[in-house]
């Protein structure tokens, strides 16, 4: 299987959202890590054919997938960023509305629905109506609506925004679980979310992919070095006008002080690994991902 | 192949279940239906008063107790208003106004005189339009009929028509005059008299009750399209397998099959409500018992039957404009106003400006036909004179069929971004 990009812009009222993209997919998880507005969502919808690309074309082993219309989508599962349901409907019913829409007999269907609930730790909200679960339940639902058709390529935006820090890593924890002998495209700004389980990392910054490869790969694309130094507390400030600072902690003695430069920002500081929260930084100019990220 | 073909057609029916649960689960859809209920038993009662009876203390009694004295009443002149027939009313009510209940100053004793008509009224009615002026029913003209003017009842149909057609007062064309003449005099006579007073209560309001059943049809159905975006549910919509085919299908047939069977459903509770209180006496009897003037040689079974298809076709009308505003629009709220343009503001729009020709043919006109079938609205196609009724009906079911694949199309290539 081949998924394939090629030339693909999104423009928007002369706004350009996705701007000549070339990629290839095969088997595997694919992180597409950007900030707020690079794209990622229009890219995906894109990719399910939700939206219509300006220019360019998305070929799946070789054909136009929106010519190949619902031979395309029946591969395919789609978790989206913000997405609502029928509040009114209880999670079973919900998932099998989405199977019936999905084309799956009924007999399987409801086969199907019991395991994903069980799957996704919906069993005792089974009968619940939509409307009265909680944010991590609805996303749980969520991804047990993208799985109901065992999907070729599943399609997550950012599953785990907004998430507290314990169901964050069991969110994690399922989707690495989800994601064996499928292509998973999974977006976030969250570096941590993607770190250890995609095999392929994008970077995407204002509509286009700057660095794609591994973890690794991506790491070591970085021109800059990082560095380790404690500096006075009245010093901080000073540093942050020089250089790009990806982390902070106060100690005792002062501050520590974990840098990205090209040279050695000062006497003491000692040269260490970079992570891919520095690459981050240093391609966009701001943290990764908000406070709980770090777990 | 078969059993392909039967799982695929269940497929289709758990999809349509679950857009009905759709519509029916959400709490403003639960309320407009219960709406519905409320108005059905007011317009029910509504329409059971409009039975009134006098009885021979001179008392007043209406609804389901008064029709049956009514009826009863009716019932004893009950058979074809013959020559003799007419000339027999016409002494029946000179006798009684000659009675000293009539000509006593009391209104209680005159109400008793009053009583005694009650039998006769509608062959009185008759001879009353007969021997009036063309617009102006005179309620007294019987008074002053002989007993042998009354056997030209019919005739005079026919040539105050004529008169009229002469007088220069209207604007038809010859042709248009040559079509009414001849429907006419092809009306058939005699007339047979029966109780139909139930009949004429049903048909008197039931434009009102169309209309609301017609805008809550509408109500229903504005949000099966609009709510995927406005719930946000459109991206896994638009995304799954049959989310651009079959599961639009089955939007369209919720819609269909929501506007149809309410308004199967409700007409029947209407009518049988109203007709089991008041009587289903005369519906043979040609509607002309009610409608002098009508050029339509129907009776009254067959004007409620056209009156509730046109009542149909305007609703279905009406809910797939909506459908495809909330499809287009993918608002709820632009798609309920729909209804409402398209029954109430081209009435008013036609009487804010005139319009004649073209305001026959505006969709509110189906839920009118009660009215229209008093009217001479003429049109002439192709060098032949019709109704209008005979024009608007498979116009606009045909306008409700080509909606269909427009509706259709615009939800398939929606785009989500
Ligand atoms: N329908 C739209 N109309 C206009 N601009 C849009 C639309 N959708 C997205 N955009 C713009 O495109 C850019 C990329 O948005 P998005 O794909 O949602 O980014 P991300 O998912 O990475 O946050 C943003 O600047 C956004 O404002
Ligand atoms: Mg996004």
């Amino acid at each position: 299987m081949e998924l394939k990009f090629e030339d693909l812009t999104k423009k928007f009222a002369g706004f350009t959202a996705v701007d000549h993209i070339n990629l290839v997919m095969t088997n595997g998880v694919y992180g597409l890590l950007g900030v707020n507005g690079a794209g990622k969502t229009t890219l995906m919808r894109m990719l399910c054919t939700l939206l219509e690309p300006s220019s360019g074309t998305i070929t799946y082993n070789g054909n136009n997938i929106f010519k190949m219309d619902s031979e395309y989508r029946k591969r395919l599962g789609y978790l989206p960023q913000e997405f609502g349901f029928y509040p009114e409907f209880t999670v079973k019913d919900y998932l099998l509305y989405i199977a019936a829409i999905k084309g799956i007999r009924s007999t399987v269907a409801r086969k199907r629905v019991r395991e994903l609930i069980a799957k996704v730790g919906l069993s005792k909200a089974a009968d619940r109506k939509m409307k009265k679960l909680s944010g991590g339940m609805k996303r749980r639902a969520g991804v047990a609506q993208a799985m109901l058709n065992n999907p070729e390529i599943l399609v997550l935006d950012e599953p785990t925004a907004g998430l507290d820090p314990n169901e964050r890593i069991r969110f994690r924890n399922l989707i690495s679980e989800l994601s064996e002998e499928r292509l998973v495209l999974l977006s976030t700004h969250i570096v941590s979310d993607i770190e250890y389980i995609a095999n392929e990392i994008w970077l995407m910054k204002d509509g286009t992919i700057m660095h794609k490869g591994t973890a690794d790969e991506i790491i070591n694309s970085m021109p800059e070095n990082v560095w380790q130094c404690f500096v006075e507390k009245g010093m901080v400030s000073e540093y942050m006008k020089r250089y790009k600072i990806s982390n902070m902690k106060a100690e005792p003695q002062g501050v520590e002080l974990r840098i990205i430069s090209l040279e050695k920002p000062s006497e003491d500081a000692r040269r260490i690994e970079a992570s891919l929260e520095d690459v981050f930084l240093y391609y966009f100019g701001e943290k990764a991902g908000d406070e709980d990220a770090a777990v | 192949m078969c059993s392909y073909i039967i799982l695929e057609k269940r497929q289709v029916m758990k999809m349509l279940r679950f857009e009905i649960k759709k519509v029916f689960c959400t709490f403003k859809n639960k309320m407009a239906v219960v709406l519905l209920l409320v108005i059905l038993v007011a317009v029910s009662m509504l329409t059971m008063n409009r039975v009134e009876y006098t009885d021979s203390e001179g008392n007043h009694i209406s609804g389901m107790l008064g029709a049956r004295s009514l009826r009863a009443e009716k019932k004893k002149w009950k058979g074809e208003i013959t020559e003799d027939v007419l000339e027999a009313v016409v002494r029946e009510n000179e006798a009684i106004n000659n009675s000293p209940e009539a000509l006593s100053d009391d209104i209680a004793e005159q109400d008793k005189a009053y009583a005694k008509k009650q039998g006769i009224s509608g062959i009185a009615e008759l001879i009353n339009n007969a021997y009036s002026e063309w617009r102006d029913y005179n309620y007294f003209a019987i008074d002053n009929v002989s007993a042998k003017e009354a056997k030209r009842v019919y005739e005079r149909r026919v040539s105050n028509l004529k008169t009229y057609l002469e007088s220069g007062e209207e604007t038809f064309t010859d042709s248009e005059k040559n079509y009414l003449i001849r429907q006419y005099e092809d009306l058939h006579t005699p007339f047979y008299y029966d109780y139909t007073d139930g009949w004429s209560a049903l048909l008197q309001n039931i434009s009102t009750f169309i209309l609301v059943l017609a805008l809550i049809i509408g109500f229903l159905v504005s949000g099966i399209f609009s709510s995927e975006f406005q719930t946000k549910a459109d991206a896994i919509f638009f995304s799954a397998k049959l989310g651009r085919s079959r599961a639009v299908l089955s939007k369209m047939g919720a819609g269909f099959l929501i506007t149809t069977v309410f308004y199967i459903i409700f007409m029947l509770l209407y009518t049988l409500v109203v007709l089991a209180a008041l009587g289903t006496d005369g519906a043979n009897c040609p509607i002309q018992m009610d409608m002098w003037r009508s050029v339509y040689n129907i009776t009254f079974l067959q004007a409620y039957l056209l009156i509730v298809a046109g009542g149909y076709v305007g609703t279905l009308f009406a809910a797939t404009l909506s459908m495809l505003a909330s499809a287009m629009t993918r608002s709820t709220a632009t798609a309920i106003i729909v209804p409402f343009i398209v029954l109430c503001a081209f009435p008013f729009l036609s009487r804010v400006i005139t319009l004649p020709g073209i305001c026959s043919f505006f969709p509110d006109q189906l839920l009118e036909i009660y009215i229209t079938l008093k009217d001479f609205v003429l049109v002439e196609l192709g060098g032949k004179v019709v109704n209008v009724i005979a024009v608007i009906i498979p116009i606009y079911a045909l306008a409700c069929l080509l909606l269909e694949p427009i509706l259709y199309r615009v939800y398939k290539k929606a785009q989500v971004s």
